[in-house]
């Protein structure tokens, strides 16, 4: 039983936040999964308290920790309210600062995703071998265009963020979304090359300096006071926590400006046009970096409700896997926890389904789901009702 | 925390037939030596079995080895009955967790011991049917554990407890046979083995297979909040309606504080400048239920009650038995620790017992925070405090003995639904004589004559003469 030592700069009142009532277990994917305490919000405290009174920590330790989807579903679950996210965040900052918890080509890997030229030049690979056929198709990535047309402002009064991978692979998307917004009147400005990334993989991996990095980059690219909106909602959460991230009243500013861009939408739902055609029955997956990080994802269903009938998932939001790199890092768990999410969808009996974030698109098409961001549903239908 | 390592034999053993399912890790270990109470043990190693086989295994080899065992189902227990202490060997049955077999001609449903109480009756509500004791815990306890504790309810004023539910139980007794105890039939001849096992804490065998009683979901539900700006009328209410001849399906109650915290978890619409609110359910075929709504409008107007609100639908509805439901846990909001206790007084003695729990909790410099099945007289008092304060703990024991004591001198009993386990084992005392508890002590050597299964719980040491794993909780139990 080999031990390493962690010094978890957690607060005692933080870790004792939890009172262990439990009410959090299924509401975790992943004890959902295993029927473990170990894979279980309260679990994954209870080994935080631990290593925080050793000093130490072993190998279930980091096991479990690493299985951590952070989906961030046992917060909205907990009565007592306890910050399960940023702890977990901590402690695996903690574990890549003090151990070799990430290793060397995975830190490689989300370097690489803050910068768009060694992104686009991956990208460029990936897309030949995806027409070789190189690439096995559990993999299921989107078809990855090997030239890409830019993205054109066509003004300034909202911002729109554009991300890393979604941007590189799904760029189409942001054109479905630009034209929704521009429906309502306003016009849309994408920010410099500096936005190359939020950061968000890199906080869940634990490299904490890399997010701040970032961070603080992506908010010099957005100067000025007009809202910035984001269609991607494990982007958008992140930009949210800016404020939490770097502790500067300027970042925090920054974060006041973030809205997910249903959660802006809604607020206009008077200025988006009005359509005559039988609305489609289309299924809500609610992204949990919507759902139970912003807490915005009624916003989803007001918007796509105007041209679609909208059926909720009747799964209590639970994650569906994807959790940005998790779905590739963890394959097995990523995929079990899926299961539960395909079976959902499949009572609705929906048509179609819904879902505002990357990450949940791309690992719900893998498993042959018929699955398109909410604004590219609400895109296609407004100029079909045209 | 002491850690005393695996017995290597046991170990190998038990890894012959569970593989990576037997598990020692330190930290791992950790997590299952504790429940939802604050009480702490040590297990030796935790099991994770999958089917009745491997229990029977487990059990087996423990019995061979004569090493305690204990069964753990989601670990949301109040009175450390999951508590591993004398270094058991814990078998965690969550991983045992389907529905085996649901039979609607004869309203009966076979289910493994991990399934969770919520997940049971949503599966069976497109089939109009439910399991009707809901813990406050439902979501995440166990239909394992509801039978091991007897688990109530707010719907068991109504509906009956736990043990009106459970009409038959695939155990593996101490000694690795399995029993099927109680039949499907009505009447069963014989004695109610059944009975005895609900209720019995692990301390008579480990469930394996539950048959549970299907209730029909009632055609009408209606749920209305009332508001009252002194405490004592709506205690007042709460007898007055039952005299009136009305059995609600839940008659609830909350307290100011209880209000506020729950109030800031559900956003809800509680008023949380009222002194007390009562919740009250109403179902059956819509006449009944208008009738008992102005029953209970009636009753409530001759108490001085605030406002009686109706729930719109059933999202208002769900989101007030959200709140609480919710409650224990939004303690956490005043305080970062609590202490629930679970006592019974009779109906008439609520606001005399409640009036003496608020002057118990002042003489001890702590809060009182009470949640409670005001309808059956179930008081459950919170106690809520923060245990980083030096001597803390001491208070909050003390103040838990004089509220139980409270409630027995009130004619009531020391616990409604939470069980005994090692929390009120020693209090067992105030309420049973000596001969009952050796009587008692007898039943329980007839199912566990080498008291291995969970051992030192329920009934104090001292009254089994074969208690070979200590006389005393170990020290550093009641952190």
């Amino acid at each position: 039983m080999t031990k390493v030592k962690l010094d978890l700069p957690i607060s005692t009142d933080d870790l004792s936040s939890c009172v262990a009532c439990g009410l959090c277990l299924p509401h975790c994917p992943t004890y959902r999964v295993t029927q473990e305490e170990g894979s279980s919000p309260r679990g994954r405290i209870a080994l935080m308290q631990r290593a925080h009174h050793e000093g130490a920590v072993d190998a279930e330790f980091i096991q479990f920790i690493d299985s951590c989807i952070q989906c961030r579903g046992c917060e909205t679950a907990c009565p007592a309210g306890v910050e399960f996210g940023s702890m977990m965040e901590t402690t695996r900052e903690a574990l890549t600062a003090q151990t070799h918890y990430v290793p060397w080509w995975l830190r490689l890997g989300y370097r690489l995703l803050g910068s768009q030229g060694a992104l686009a030049a991956a990208s460029k690979v990936l897309a030949i071998l995806q027409r070789l056929s190189l690439i096995p198709r559990r993999f299921s990535l989107p078809r990855i265009p090997l030239t890409q047309k830019p993205l054109r402002s066509s003004g300034s009064d909202v911002w729109l963020f554009t991300g890393c991978v979604m941007d590189a692979w799904m760029r189409d998307t942001h054109r479905a979304v630009q034209r929704v917004i521009e429906s309502t009147g306003k016009a849309v400005a994408f920010p410099d090359k500096r936005a190359v990334c939020c950061g968000a993989l890199h906080v869940h991996a634990g490299l904490g300096p890399d997010a701040r990095r970032l961070a603080a980059r992506t908010i010099e690219a957005f100067p000025g006071d007009n809202p910035i909106l984001v269609d991607s909602a494990g982007c958008g959460a992140q930009l949210k926590e800016y404020g939490r991230l770097l502790g500067s009243e300027s970042a925090r500013k920054f974060s006041q400006r973030v809205f997910d861009v249903h959660e802006w939408l809604a607020q206009r739902v008077e200025d988006l046009p009005e359509v005559d055609l039988t609305p489609p029955r289309i299924a809500v997956q609610d992204p949990c970096h919507l759902r139970h990080a912003q807490r915005v994802h009624e916003a989803v269903y007001q918007v796509l409700g105007l041209y679609a009938e909208t059926v909720p998932v009747d799964d209590d939001g639970l994650c569906c896997g994807a959790g940005g790199a998790y779905a590739t890092l963890h394959s097995e768990m990523a995929s079990d926890v899926r299961d539960r999410k395909v079976e959902a969808i499949e009572r609705t009996n929906a048509q179609e389904v819904a879902s505002a974030n990357p990450g949940c698109l791309l690992h719900l098409r893998s498993a042959g789901i018929a699955v398109r961001h909410p604004l590219e549903i609400v895109d296609t239908l407004m100029r079909k009702g045209e | 925390m002491v850690h005393k390592s695996a017995d290597q034999n046991l170990l190998g053993e038990l890894r012959s037939f569970l593989g990576d399912r037997a598990r020692d890790g330190e930290f791992e270990l950790g997590l299952y030596s504790k429940d939802g109470s604050v009480l702490e043990g040590n297990p030796m190693i935790v099991c994770l079995p999958v089917n009745t086989e491997e229990v029977q295994q487990i059990v087996t080899v423990c019995r061979k080895h004569h090493r305690p065992f204990l069964a753990r189902g989601s670990g949301t227990g109040l009175a450390g009955g999951a508590v591993p202490v004398g270094d058991p060997v814990v078998i965690a049955t969550a991983k045992m967790n389907k529905i085996l077999e649901v039979d609607l001609q004869n309203r009966i449903a076979w289910v493994e011991p991990g399934v969770l109480n919520l997940d049971l009756s949503r599966e069976l509500s497109p089939l109009g049917f439910h399991f009707a004791p809901d813990p406050s815990s439902q979501q995440v306890c166990s239909i394992g554990g509801n039978v091991a504790n007897n688990s109530g309810g707010p719907h068991c004023l109504a509906y009956g407890v736990t043990s009106a539910h459970v009409l038959a139980i695939e155990v593996v007794l101490p000694d690795g046979r399995i029993a099927v105890l109680g039949d499907l039939t009505a009447e069963p001849p014989g004695y109610d083995l059944r009975g005895i096992f609900v209720g019995s804490e692990g301390t008579m065998g480990v469930a394996t297979k539950v048959a549970v009683r299907l209730t029909p979901n009632p055609p009408e539900i209606r749920t209305l909040l009332l508001d009252f700006a002194d405490v004592r009328d709506g205690a007042a209410t709460v007898s007055a309606i039952i005299a009136a001849g009305l059995i609600p399906a839940a008659l609830e109650m909350m307290d100011q504080r209880a209000i506020e915290m729950v109030e800031a978890f559900v956003n809800a619409g509680y008023p949380t400048d009222a002194d007390a609110v009562l919740l009250v359910e109403i179902d059956g075929l819509a006449g009944g239920v208008e009738h008992g709504i102005e029953v209970v409008r009636a009753v409530a107007a001759r108490h001085h009650v605030g406002s009686v609100r109706v729930a719109a639908d059933d999202a208002e509805r769900d989101l007030l038995w959200k709140g609480r439901k919710n409650a224990f846990g939004a303690v956490a909001r005043i305080k970062p620790d609590y202490y629930l206790h679970d006592t019974v007084v009779p109906r008439g003695k609520l606001v005399e017992v409640l009036e003496k729990v608020y002057r118990i909790a002042d003489a001890h410099d702590l809060i009182a925070v009470n949640v409670f099945h005001a309808g059956d007289g179930n008081l459950h008092p919170i106690l809520a405090y923060d245990s980083k304060e030096k001597g803390v703990l001491e208070r909050v024991h003390a103040a838990g003995r004089a509220i139980v004591t409270a409630s027995i001198e009130a004619g009531g009993v020391l616990s409604g639904e939470h069980g005994i386990g090692l929390e009120k084992r020693d209090y067992m005392g105030m309420l049973f004589s000596a001969h009952d508890m050796a009587t008692q002590d007898l039943v329980r050597e007839a199912f566990d004559p080498d008291g291995l299964a969970n051992p030192l719980k329920v009934l104090p040491s001292g009254s089994r003469c074969s208690d070979s794993f200590g006389q005393h909780v170990p020290d550093g139990a009641w952190v």
